[in-house]
């Protein structure tokens, strides 16, 4: 929670000095501070469910553990995946919640905001989009362990990785290497994808109708995430082929 | 069709030599040695049903590796098994719901519940109904004489009572295949026993196939008529105890109490002495000797008892064991000079 309010700290001392982030992109305050809510609900939901099972899985491996999660008759991706709920991090979720709440009463009173029945249910959709890709990734991340036969800079890749997700694409596309960067965390590992689509949502930050890009992104976003799945259950049995067991 | 088939079936580790020191070390992240280890090399073997199969091994001959590969842990470099008519690492759930594993060195219970948890959650994944589970965890309990044990956390728990509990956690599901990794390691010697009997009236009760891998003889003579012998990942020797002690123990051990000192005296120069114990004399003697020995003595000496055994098993085992592993030397040796 601390972080949180740091994080929120920091990006009101940033709209002091500006009214916008990216030209023209419509990421004003309250905007961003939507798509923010947005990430702490998605960062929330992985940390909660996938974190400490990742990071599990990864000692399961050095201590030859493993094998008990091999031996029973059930998926092991999912075996490995959910054996604990971390509820300390929930509280993040629950400020997300509050600041999209509160940033999207300050937006409807600066100007229209388009809400229809499937506002809600697509947002959500789309969260779930996010959720399905991050996890996608920190099970690529945790299964590099069975290689390396430990991987105690899980947490610091995590960072690494989900540092680009955190802001909205179009600052990206402003010179060469960013667009390196916006091309690879939205094809390659659409991180960005699944991150701006919930948020573009809520926040129109073009306004509305939603330009036909951004219905190719949303739709992208689907293809992405179950993209995302598959490749990361390839990598994880690919690993598992490779798993040697901790001597006994 | 044989419970557990195995051809050709052979698993290299390729082990990472680090140098001792900073420098060492440094330079690893440029060059990296590696060493290959033959944990199997063409291994064949045949299982039938209801079979209680002995592996035994020296530390690091490939039993432990072996068990893994035949649970579907690990997958093999070259070579094919069948258990029960599936391929183990293709780790079918249909596969992985009739065989477990149970290893001695390793905890699958969770620590800090109950082992009762342990047992529902398998309940739930081995998809076993209800009833049934409570009959056959009622009966295991018996069995093992754990039932006032199940609410207690498996950190509160003695060695032996936590390996009773793996136990029955590895068989709540009725496995039709039982591998035993030294299930009674570290344990005291009325544990062990309680643990052997358990495992003998169970599998005349299931009639299911066992493989057990033990150091301790007391397992395998309890528990086992056949013995697979495996030195640096092959298989030295497949046969019963009694062909073992036959085959790779040429002499008998001879007691005889003396009537009297004076026959003691005489006889304490005999050759391959073990020990005296007045009024016993302990001694060895060569197999095929045995009679016309005992006859000389019988006729000169005066003697109250006689008692003709085997070596003790931990000593024939011990032998197997430096001969496998002089003959893979020579083997190695040989391929080597090729």
């Amino acid at each position: 929670m601390a972080w949180a309010g740091m994080n929120w700290g920091l990006f009101k001392i940033i709209y002091q000095h500006t009214g916008e982030i990216g030209l023209d992109s419509g990421w004003h305050e309250h905007e961003f501070f939507l798509f923010l809510g947005t990430i702490w609900i998605i960062n929330s939901l992985i940390q909660t469910l996938f974190m400490a099972n990742a990071a599990e899985f990864s000692e399961l491996i050095r201590t030859g553990n493993l094998d008990f999660a091999l031996l029973k008759p059930i998926d092991t991706q999912f075996l490995i995946s959910f054996p604990r709920i971390n509820w300390s991090q929930l509280p993040n979720g629950i400020l997300g919640v509050m600041l999209i709440a509160h940033s999207l009463r300050e937006l409807m009173q600066e100007r229209e905001i388009y809400f229809s029945v499937f506002s809600i249910p697509a947002f959500l959709f789309f969260i779930g989009c996010g959720a399905v890709v991050m996890y996608s990734v920190m099970i690529c991340l945790a299964s590099t362990s069975i290689w390396f036969g430990r991987n105690q800079n899980l947490y610091n890749f995590w960072f690494y990785i989900t540092n680009f997700y955190r802001y909205p694409m179009e600052i990206y596309q402003r010179s060469g290497v960013g667009m390196a960067l916006w091309g690879t965390f939205t094809f390659v590992v659409p991180i960005l994808v699944v991150s701006n689509i919930p948020a573009r949502i809520l926040a129109q930050p073009l306004g509305t109708p939603w330009k036909s890009w951004e219905w190719g992104l949303a739709a992208y976003a689907i293809v992405g995430s179950i993209w995302s799945l598959m490749a990361s259950r390839w990598v994880f049995k690919q690993a598992l082929k490779s798993y040697r067991s901790a001597s006994s | 069709m044989p419970t557990i088939e195995i051809k050709n079936l052979s698993k290299t580790y390729r082990v990472y030599q680090k140098q001792e020191g900073l420098i060492a070390s440094i330079h690893g992240l440029f060059h990296r040695e590696y060493r290959e280890v033959h944990a199997v090399k063409d291994i064949n073997l045949t299982v039938e049903e209801g079979e209680f199969v002995a592996f035994l091994g020296p530390n690091g001959a490939g039993k432990t590796t072996t068990l893994k590969l035949l649970s579907g842990v690990i997958n093999p470099d070259q070579g094919s098994a069948r258990v029960l008519g599936h391929v183990p690492w293709e780790r079918e759930n249909e596969y992985r719901r009739k065989f477990a594993l149970v290893m001695g060195q390793k905890n699958q219970l969770w620590w800090d519940l109950p082992a009762m948890e342990s047992f529902r959650l398998n309940q739930h994944i081995y998809c076993v109904p209800k009833d049934e589970f409570e009959r056959t965890r009622d009966e295991l309990c018996e069995m093992l004489n754990v039932t006032n044990l199940l609410g207690r956390p498996v950190r509160e728990l003695s060695l032996g009572e936590r390996m009773k509990m793996e136990l029955i956690a590895a068989l709540i599901h009725k496995p039709d295949v039982l591998l035993l990794d030294e299930p009674t390691i570290g344990l005291d010697v009325v544990a062990q026993h309680k643990i052997q009997e358990f495992l003998k009236s169970y599998q005349q009760e299931q009639n299911n196939t066992i493989l057990l891998t033990s150091h301790y003889m007391k397992d395998i003579e309890a528990l086992c008529k056949r013995v697979v012998i495996i030195a640096n990942g092959s298989i030295y020797h497949d046969g019963s105890l009694e062909d073992i002690v036959d085959q790779f123990s040429g002499d008998k051990i001879v007691t005889l109490q003396m009537h009297d000192d004076r026959s003691l005296e005489a006889i304490s120069k005999i050759p391959n002495l073990i020990e005296i114990d007045a009024p016993k004399i302990k001694f060895r003697v060569n197999r095929d000797g045995v009679g016309r020995v005992l006859s000389q003595i019988l006729a000169e000496h005066a003697v109250d008892d006689i008692v003709v055994e085997d070596p003790p098993l931990e000593e024939v085992i011990s032998n197997v064991f430096s001969q496998a592993e002089e003959k893979s030397r020579r083997e190695a040796t040989h391929s080597n000079s090729q």
